[in-house]
């Protein structure tokens, strides 16, 4: 017989309910424990901290922590929309509207409320609260209806709650009745120094404001009343001046709170009933309620290890305060505390004063000097986590404390190894190198499998240079092959394969693999593509050569760009985005054809979706046949040269953009490189064909081209540095030459252009000393080596489609005959056009049916794919 | 008769993939020349999606890979294990060369359950 599992209901699902959840789901405990949650929100556990994070995306998906399913999946059961109404504690019985569920043992984490202040007039229409996604919502459709709005309260929730009223673009003031600006954790010049960049942001700043009433306005909905005779109009108010700890069950279960509201814990969490623990900010701890949600998790951890005990025999922890210490940015403007921020009686301090800067910092010294107490820091916090560590150490310091402020920042922190650096969850420098050494390597598994970095995200850079620093120590930084079939990178690669005219992989692994590589000669999914991009860029043969063809990637493998349903998509060129109608025509009938779905890139031509691996010579066969070659959409290479229409039509060009545009994809199309590359032309300097973001981007001026070099779109985007200005086109089309065969044979794998450049020492300027006054000697060798490339050109399907070897690769069968027809059941349609089933399709009606009043901004939720511009 | 004959030896490409129909399914075969024929699930577990025949051929502390087209994760040619991720796994075929000819061995169903995301199981449903 299977004993009956002990019942753990957890009241609560917040943040601090979801991660006790977590830790239990962690150690397995649903092996042991029936555990059940009862959330009183119609959604699981969400990112309260980032709430207004909901307006920059206009929903909540980035925000949810946790869901039904995955609750399911790990064995426990979340009911939402449940709120709890009583408590029995005799019989151990707890009910909501709907349902009774009995306990053996029970954790409270009911979290808090909002305090309404009681004045006159709060329960007004579009007098809010600023706590749930509910609220948000609630707010969103009030700033739809209104001009401006005020916060009441100017503390760290009231600034997040104007950051909110400002980003729905409405007049937005904050009332607060104390003489400054986040008076819990800042001083007065702090405070000071806090409101005048807040006003610069647009936002009214109100202190000393006692309101005494809300009645009609005149101009608008609202006025509200101070006590110094002074009024305020507004047409929807928020409230967020404070949270109070929702404690009624615990009250109305005659369980122990303090006179000011909270359940009483000890340091167990244990209430005053011992079967009822309380975490988070519901509960009242010697006097204190913990208002952030790094001492909830603290809690949630105590309590987890109550519960566990019995079953895994761990030792119990217990709660001993925790450190109130912050660092966030409102309204954009960087505030840190840390410890007695406020100062105190006796204190010595530093205090640093930038008015030019707008930077404010003051260190709380200990009456000897030697501790580090507190310290407050607004506009600029490059120093919070090296002070917070020497708070949380309570070593004294070696140094005096101003050299705490004046140091060179850029020089790495020295931390000790029992330095807290994710004060969130607790985590040391030594649990990190740990992990390191482990073979947790990047950031994403260190946050995976230590969790730092991963609450409020502050120490993320930190946690970095540790793991920089342990790989270092590890010896693995050292190691520059680019697999472990190599010890050489890929410039070293480039030269050998040049100067020993290496030809093939075979070769190149036989003469230059690690020793001790296997004899095998096989290679992996890096060094074989690697390689046939490098003998592409020198000898540029035909990449689907019986040589070559096994060591292609997935895209260059089949001339094609390999969607996620494994069918691909077909790009041809239409170089500087110029195409006459009759090739739009023959475009439009090959999609009709064979049923792609057709999207205009980036680039400035058409992508073709959804063709079989089968379908593709046919399509290619037509699309030559219109006159179309190749756009190499699939390679590392080239993809377009994308113009604005210049002063062939244009009232304000001063240069034909397009003819060199034309010009400049026909050159340097199909040439292999490390990366891809993009190219843009501006027929003047209104530069509508966004060429400072491209690779290589050229705008008109009157005297010629000037020439911008390693911009990049994409997720880093950085603009493009002025090269040269004032170039005729020969000189602009040797010095293109040169930059981009020498970033061919020096970059590293995968490299853009613009990291490339940041990469070398001096950046530009060196770039400039090679490609313009050849110092190294190098530019007939690099004009001439794009002159090969140039000369040998070829359309990959043009030369493909004359094999008939080639062309049994795109079989989708060995043995056709036995295989079932392949089936377009595999599509659903939207827009009169089709997708892929197993992608999600947004219907663009019900995504601005579902956020009205966020108007655009709800577009960005369909995914940004990138494609092959 | 417990071996299907699929194709000609000659028309398989050394060092590379073919995908070919066998017994209601879609098999991915690497020929490897003198380390012989290979045969594994064409289906991507990771996203299944038929595509594992296109990946590239990859050698791993001297084991023979094939790694995924789509997310580059590796599965083991003689096992069928991921590298990456120990859920995920393939089924495997054993291929003889007889008189010129290729073929695999209808075996009993090693593995019955089926190692592919829901999503993706429903979709095929919605198929059939």
């Amino acid at each position: 017989m299977e004993q009956t599992k002990q019942k753990l209901l957890v009241v609560g699902n917040g943040m601090v309910g979801h991660y006790f959840v977590e830790q239990l789901c962690r150690q397995n405990m649903s092996q042991y424990l029936d555990i059940q949650v009862l959330g009183q929100e119609q959604i699981a556990a969400y990112d309260r901290v980032q709430l207004s994070k909901y307006f920059e995306v206009g929903n909540a998906d980035n925000l949810m922590l946790a869901s039904q399913v995955e609750y399911q999946a790990n064995g426990v059961t979340l009911h939402l929309g449940q709120e709890v109404i009583e408590i029995d504690v005799v019989n151990k019985q707890v009910f909501t509207q709907d349902a009774d569920f009995s306990y053996d043992k029970l954790v409270l984490a009911t979290g808090s409320y909002p305090f309404v202040p009681p004045i006159k007039g709060n329960d007004r229409a579009d007098c809010l609260v600023y706590r749930t996604i509910d609220d948000l919502k609630a707010i969103e459709r009030a700033a739809n209806r209104a001009r401006s709005g005020v916060v009441v309260g100017g503390g760290l929730l009231g600034l997040e709650a104007a950051n909110a009223l400002l980003s729905l673009g409405i007049d937005t003031h904050v009332v607060e009745f104390a003489p400054q600006l986040m008076s819990v954790q800042l001083n007065k010049e702090g405070g000071e120094l806090l409101k005048e960049k807040i006003e610069a942001l647009g936002v009214q700043v109100h202190l000393n404001k006692a309101t005494t009433e809300i009645v009609d306005g005149e101009e608008a909905l609202h006025r509200m009343t101070f006590s110094d005779g002074s009024f305020l109009e507004a047409d929807m108010l928020v409230f967020s001046a404070g949270i109070r700890p929702q404690d009624n069950l615990a009250r109305k279960a005659n369980i122990n709170v303090g006179d000011r509201g909270g359940i009483i814990i000890d340091d167990q969490c244990l209430t005053s009933n011992e079967d009822i623990f309380a975490i988070g900010e519901c509960a009242l701890w010697q006097q204190k309620i913990f208002g952030l949600v790094a001492p909830g998790y603290q809690m949630a951890n105590v309590v987890a290890s109550q519960i566990t005990a019995d079953y895994l025999h761990n030792q119990p922890s217990q709660f001993y305060g925790a450190d109130m210490s912050t660092k966030l940015k409102l309204l954009g403007v960087d505030v840190a505390s840390i410890g007695e921020s406020r100062g105190f009686e006796n204190a010595q301090y530093v205090e640093l004063i930038d008015q030019q800067a707008g930077i404010y910092k003051k260190l709380w010294l200990d009456e000897t000097g030697l501790y580090l107490r507190g310290a407050v820091l607004i506009g600029n916090v490059d120093e919070y986590s090296h002070l917070l560590s020497l708070y949380l150490a309570a070593e004294p310091l070696e140094l005096p404390a101003v050299s705490l402020l004046t140091a060179d920042n850029s020089a790495p922190i020295l931390l000790k190894d029992n330095a807290i650096v994710c004060s969130c969850h607790q985590v040391t420098k030594s649990e990190i190198c740990e992990q390191v050494l482990a073979g947790n390597h990047t950031l994403s598994d260190i946050k995976s499998c230590t969790k730092a970095a991963s609450g409020c995200g502050g120490c993320a850079a930190v946690v970095e240079q540790i793991i920089d620093e342990a790989l270092v120590g590890q010896g693995i930084e050292t190691e520059q092959g680019v697999c472990r079939h190599f010890e050489y990178d890929r410039q070293a690669l480039f030269h050998l394969c040049q100067v020993e005219s290496i030809k093939d992989f075979n070769t190149l692994y036989q003469q230059h693999a690690k020793s001790g590589a296997s004899s095998l000669a096989l290679g992996c999914e890096i060094c074989k593509p690697l390689a046939a991009s490098i003998f592409a860029t020198l000898e540029n043969d035909y990449v689907l050569s019986e040589q070559h063809v096994a060591l292609q990637d997935t895209n260059d493998a089949y001339l094609g760009n390999l969607q996620k349903d494994g069918s691909y998509s077909v790009v041809p060129r239409i170089a500087g985005g110029e195409i006459t109608p009759d090739k739009l025509i023959a475009i439009g009938e090959i999609a009709k054809k064979y049923n792609l779905y057709t999207k205009i890139t980036g680039g400035q031509r058409i992508d073709m979706f959804g063709a079989q691996l089968s379908e593709l010579p046919q399509i290619w066969q037509q699309l030559i046949a219109a006159g179309f070659e190749t756009g190499h959409a699939y390679g590392k290479s080239l993809r377009t040269v994308k113009s604005c229409v210049g002063d062939t039509w244009c009232r304000y060009g001063v240069q034909d953009s397009v003819s060199l545009a034309i010009a400049l994809e026909n050159r340097y199309k199909g040439l292999r490189a490390p990366h891809k590359i993009k190219m843009a032309v501006s027929g003047c300097t209104r530069e509508c064909a966004e060429a400072q973001s491209k690779d290589i981007g050229v705008i008109a001026s009157e005297n010629g081209w000037n020439l911008y070099v390693c911009g990049n779109g994409g997720m880093r985007p950085r603009h493009g540095d002025l090269f040269a200005t004032d170039l005729s086109t020969d000189q602009l089309v040797s010095y293109i030459d040169r930059i981009l065969m020498f970033y061919s044979k020096t970059a590293g794998r995968l490299q853009r252009t613009s990291v490339w450049m940041e990469s070398l020492a001096d950046g530009l300027e060196y770039l400039q000393s090679v490609i313009i006054s050849d110092e190294l000697g190098l530019a007939a060798e690099l004009e001439a080596q794009m002159q090969k490339v140039v000369a040998s050109y070829q359309c990959e399907w043009q030369t493909s489609l004359n094999d008939k070897h080639f062309l049994s690769r795109f079989d989708e069968f060995v043995n056709p005959k036995d295989a079932p027809a392949p089936s377009q059941n595999a599509y659903q349609y939207l827009r009169q056009q089709k997708f892929p089933i197993q992608s999600q399709v947004q219907r663009f009606s019900e995504i601005t049916q579902a956020n009205k009043g966020a108007g655009n901004i709800a577009v960005t939720i369909l995914d940004e794919q990138e494609t092959s511009l | 008769m417990s071996w299907v004959t699929l194709c000609e030896e000659k028309v398989l490409p050394t060092n590379r993939g073919v995908a070919a129909w066998f017994c209601g399914r879609a098999i991915a075969l690497f020929n490897l020349g003198d380390k012989g024929i290979f045969a594994v699930d064409n289906i991507d577990p990771a996203t299944g999606v038929s595509v594992l025949s296109r990946g590239l051929l990859c050698e791993l502390n001297n084991e023979l890979y094939v790694s995924s087209p789509l997310h580059k994760q590796h599965y083991h040619l003689q096992s069928g294990k991921c590298f990456e991720n120990s859920e995920l796994n393939v089924n495997c075929f054993e291929v003889k060369k007889y008189q010129g000819k290729v073929m695999v061995r209808k075996n009993k169903p090693k593995i019955v359950q089926d190692s592919r995301p829901t999503d993706t199981k429903s979709a095929l449903s919605k198929e059939a």
